[in-house]
């Protein structure tokens, strides 16, 4: 495990942002992210792992909400603010849709919700949130959203 | 093309992803904490849109004390760093009035002209005996003197092309350069990892901007194939003019450009190619006449060459060398030739006679020695940390010596351990370099000794024991396998 190196490329995206997103290693660092959230709630709340499983897909739902699609800009000043009206889910891949990065980001939630409502075996309350989650990130993701503002919320003034 | 270890990519990302955790944690308080507190703008807006100061409040401020370290003499190869404290948790530094005599692997002192040099500081006196320090005016009113045209001449000659204009600041020279040589309905085809003077330069410039893989001619190929096809964007017009823009050695990578490579495909789909030389002129190359040189590229085939005197000069200011049509174009429209204030004289003075001294026209033989010191020391240092399991990056022949780091917290211990053995270097970190790829970039100068070299890389060779960053395997000492063949027997 310590002689196994990836070669990286660095890619040709100005944006630094999302730059780092193109690099190996990110995908299986969100998923170890994800699992070991899971063991970490399993252990402070001690309660059944369907509802552990659900906990992190609602968590996970928020904090992908806000830091993909609500929060726009990057979060240093060298560029001059050319991106500050794009949310990060607008900016990675310098804007082209359908790649392979985004299709991962948009798997993910789907699967997490497979999980949440297998474990849980269907049961409501949980099966309502976990729909609620899957659907908003999954429509968010849509090609056709792309720098959409539904009812003005989130637009720039 | 880097070989980042599986692990260290894996942590490195989680450690980012722990401390952006953490600075979103501390805002969120911060702002609940603030809410009552009353908002005194008054209608105004707010000086910072959003949150695009939170890296430097929350990543950059915590190790602070690694950047921006004042010092108090000359830049040579041993230097006084001043100390300083902080109270509050490095979101402010004091000075104290000690100093520490460090070794300097962070200037770009690349022939050593930082320090005092005994043919051109007494020059340097003289004129600014005779010139005065500054000519307090701009180069079109009263600003040129007997000494910048001489310099325009001496630079011209020195880089190889008819002739040369230059300019008081380096960064100016990209930035204000650009938007004159090309406009709206131009395409400037740029390698990824360029300077920020040029990534600015061609903001400014209007035209359409491209990039290409870092030093990867295919790819450059293809951008071009592509862009050529397509042509302006909505209006699918033919370019106005395409130019490629590239570095000598790239200040990050130490890395060399495929030069005669890009040159064959911009000659081939007739572009025009902008070569900026900030860090190889003077440096690389049999008589330190930059990247040209080096790779056997006719000066002719390069359309614009740009370069700075900072480096190997041991001065300030840039200079831009083309054809007498471009030079004279130039003197007309560009703005930091109209209403810059002229380049120094004394710093003027500093480069024509390092420049003497680099061609050996000063009647001694210290030009050629510097230039053979500082490959066989860039060299040396190079192979010797490659031999102790450092990954190092950058071509033979390059005095910059990056060292990968990786993790963010391996950026501040190295720092701060090799400061408390006297050993000053720079890290480079997010956003200069791409967020897994942080290092430690050493700059080797042909005033560095063997005895400054070995006592640097013992310094390395324990501080990278303690932060663990010796990647790759160590080679075996070749006395310590004699002793084992000895013991077979």
């Amino acid at each position: 495990m310590a002689n196994l190196y990836v070669k990286a490329v660095p890619p040709a995206d100005l944006n630094r942002n999302t730059e780092w997103f193109m690099y190996p290693g990110v995908w299986t660092t969100y998923i170890l992210i994800l699992f070991f959230s899971w063991l970490l709630v399993l252990s402070i709340f001690g309660c059944s792992p369907g509802m552990a499983w659900t906990f992190v897909n609602l968590a996970h739902f928020c904090i992908t909400y806000h830091f993909f699609h609500w929060k726009k800009g990057t979060p240093f000043a060298e560029d001059q603010g050319i991106y500050n009206r794009l949310t990060w889910w607008e900016q990675i891949d310098n804007g082209q849709q359908l790649t392979r990065n985004r299709k991962f980001l948009t798997v993910v939630p789907v699967v997490l919700y497979l999980i949440a409502s297998h474990t849980t075996d269907y049961q409501h309350p949980m099966l309502f949130f976990n729909t609620l989650a899957v659907i908003v990130l999954v429509v968010a993701k849509f090609p056709n959203m792309h720098k959409v503002r539904i009812f003005g919320i989130n637009a720039d003034k | 093309m880097i070989a980042i270890p599986y692990l260290a990519a894996l942590t490195t990302y989680f450690s980012y992803g722990l401390l952006f955790a953490f600075g979103q944690i501390r805002d969120f308080f911060r702002k609940i904490l603030d809410w009552s507190g009353s908002n005194n703008l008054q209608g105004y807006a707010p000086i910072c849109v959003a949150h695009e100061d939170f890296y430097v409040r929350r990543l950059y401020l915590r190790i602070q004390d690694c950047f921006g370290r004042p010092i108090t003499s000359a830049p040579d190869a041993w230097f006084d760093v001043v100390e300083r404290y902080s109270n509050d948790n490095n979101k402010t530094l004091k000075r104290t009035t000690n100093i520490s005599r460090c070794l300097n692997l962070g200037s770009y002192n690349y022939l050593g002209f930082a320090a005092a040099d005994e043919y051109c500081t007494p020059r340097v006196i003289e004129s600014l005996r005779k010139y005065s320090p500054s000519t307090c005016s701009s180069r079109v009113d009263a600003g040129t003197t007997a000494l910048h045209n001489e310099l325009e001449k001496c630079v011209a000659d020195f880089v190889g092309k008819p002739a040369a204009i230059v300019f008081g600041m380096g960064y100016v020279t990209n930035s204000a350069i650009l938007p004159v040589l090309i406009g709206k309905g131009g395409l400037i085809i740029s390698d990824s990892l360029n300077h920020n003077s040029i990534v600015n330069g061609a903001r400014g410039s209007g035209a359409t901007i491209r990039v290409f893989q870092h030093n990867t001619p295919s790819h450059l190929e293809e951008v071009l194939r592509e862009q050529l096809a397509e042509g302006q964007p909505r209006t699918h017009r033919p370019w106005k003019k395409i130019m490629v823009i590239v570095e000598g050695i790239y200040s990050m990578e130490g890395d060399l450009c495929k030069l005669p490579e890009i040159i064959a495909i911009c000659k081939k789909y007739k572009a025009y190619i902008y070569l900026d030389e900030a860090h190889s002129i003077g440096a690389v190359g049999k008589t330190g006449k930059g990247v040209c040189e080096l790779l056997g590229v006719d000066t002719a085939d390069v359309d614009i060459m740009m370069g700075t005197f900072t480096k190997s000069f041991g001065s300030c200011g840039g200079y831009i060398a083309g054809s007498k049509e471009l030079i004279q174009y130039l003197k007309y429209t560009c703005p930091a030739h109209l209403y810059a204030t002229s380049i120094s004289p004394p710093a003027a003075e500093q480069i024509k006679s390092s420049i003497k001294v680099i061609l050996g026209e000063d009647g001694s033989n210290r030009g050629p020695q510097k230039l053979a010191q500082i490959r066989e020391n860039s060299n040396f240092f190079r192979s010797e940390l490659q031999k102790m399991g450092f990954e190092v990056i950058g071509d033979d022949d390059s005095p910059v010596v990056p060292i990968m780091l990786y993790n963010p917290a391996k950026i501040p211990a190295f720092s701060r351990e090799c400061l408390k053995q006297n050993v000053a270097v720079v890290m480079v970190a997010f956003p200069a370099t791409p967020l897994l790829l942080a290092r430690v970039r050493v700059c080797i100068s042909a005033s560095h000794t063997k005895e400054d070299l070995v006592k640097a890389l013992k310094v390395f060779d324990q501080v990278g024991d303690l932060v663990g960053i010796k990647y790759f395997p160590a080679e075996p000492d070749k006395e310590q396998e004699e002793d084992k063949i000895v013991k077979l027997d």
